[in-house]
């Protein structure tokens, strides 16, 4: 059973990892570890939440707990983007798609591109925001719950979010 | 104080537009927020800049649902590997706990059945030599004791102690 359900979550929960975290490598190491505590924390899921949502909220947990144990004196490095080991890689790569690309086609992916370098500038808070809000769809309030924070401030951050990226969306445009 | 209200109406347009995005306002935020949607539509027809803002914010929103991040398929199996052994794991710890349990119960039972066997025995035995209660009690608590007694006069002849937290024995 859990194989069908990493099966179909795994971009999903992948997606959301290297988004939070802002690095591919221990976005898929934290994505190895979210199965494992799903399997022996199985019996905590409360089925009146969607399962995404707390699938989510067990990798949520294990990247800070993965930050705890780097750095103890502070939980902002990953807020803040400081867990960075390597800087120059860039976690949103935009793979070219290897199809005679059409013009609109193109100038999306280019987009995305732009996008992608700007959200690696973004605090992981409104990463994480903008990801749920727009790539997963859920509700502000279900956000809030994941996050454990307020609903003003899911608000504020999928707001300022989308304005940070706005230059970088005007960077694509020329 | 004209532009202070003037910049309000527009911080608020811009955040409703940043909330709702093109598409993804849920029924519910629809119904809740339909004079704030009425009131965004009438600021937009006459706002340029927000305007502007809005189909920059439709285009970002976009841009971010097409930034392709999938897993692969060797993370995935690698995954369910790891997933299955520990399940096994986790099965032979079930399995393992068990058996304890069992055991514990079993060994539990017997203890409770011997020593009222034994008492009984012993309170026979008294009453056939005609000792006072008190002797065949002591005597039956001395029995009961034995075992551990020898056992620990041993392990302190032979020197030797618990095991340390690495596994050898100090001695």
């Amino acid at each position: 059973m859990l194989d069908r359900l990493i099966d179909q979550y795994q971009h999903r929960l992948l997606r959301y990892l290297v988004y939070l975290t802002g690095r591919r490598e221990l976005a898929e190491d934290l994505f190895q570890e979210t199965w494992i505590r799903v399997l022996e924390r199985g019996h905590q899921f409360n089925d009146k939440y969607a399962f995404s949502t707390w699938l989510f909220s067990v990798a949520r947990n294990l990247a800070i707990d993965h930050l705890r144990r780097k750095q103890p004196a502070s939980l902002d490095g990953l807020m803040n983007g400081k867990d960075n080991d390597n800087n120059d890689a860039a976690p949103f790569d935009v793979p070219a798609t290897g199809r005679p690309s059409a013009f609109d086609l193109t100038l999306q992916r280019e987009q995305g591109e732009h996008i992608a370098a700007g959200m690696q500038h973004l605090p992981a808070e409104y990463r994480e925001a903008l990801m749920l809000r727009f790539q997963e769809g859920m509700s502000l309030e279900e956000i809030a719950s994941l996050a454990r924070v307020p609903l003003g401030t899911v608000k504020s951050r999928i707001y300022r979010g989308l304005s940070a990226l706005e230059p970088w969306l005007k960077g694509a445009q020329l | 104080m004209k532009i202070n209200a003037k910049n309000n109406a527009h911080e608020r347009a811009r955040q409703l537009i940043a909330l709702s995005g093109p598409e993804a306002l849920s029924a519910a935020d629809r119904r809740e927020d339909q004079p704030s949607n009425a009131w965004l539509a009438a600021h937009l027809e006459a706002c340029a800049s927000c305007r502007a803002f809005a189909e920059n914010a439709a285009e970002t929103i976009r841009g971010l649902r097409s930034i392709p991040i999938a897993a692969e398929r060797s993370l995935v199996s690698t995954t369910q590997m790891r997933v299955r052994r520990r399940a096994l794991e986790l099965q032979r710890h079930r399995e393992r706990l068990w058996m304890v349990s069992v055991s514990c119960t079993a060994v539990t039972l017997c203890a409770l059945l011997s020593t009222v066997a034994l008492w009984r025995g012993f309170e026979w035995l008294g009453a056939r030599a005609h000792l006072a209660s008190s002797v065949w009690q002591v005597a039956f608590l001395v029995f009961c004791v034995m075992p551990a007694l020898v056992a620990a006069i041993l392990l302190l002849a032979k020197d030797t102690h618990l095991p340390d937290h690495t596994g050898s024995y100090q001695g």
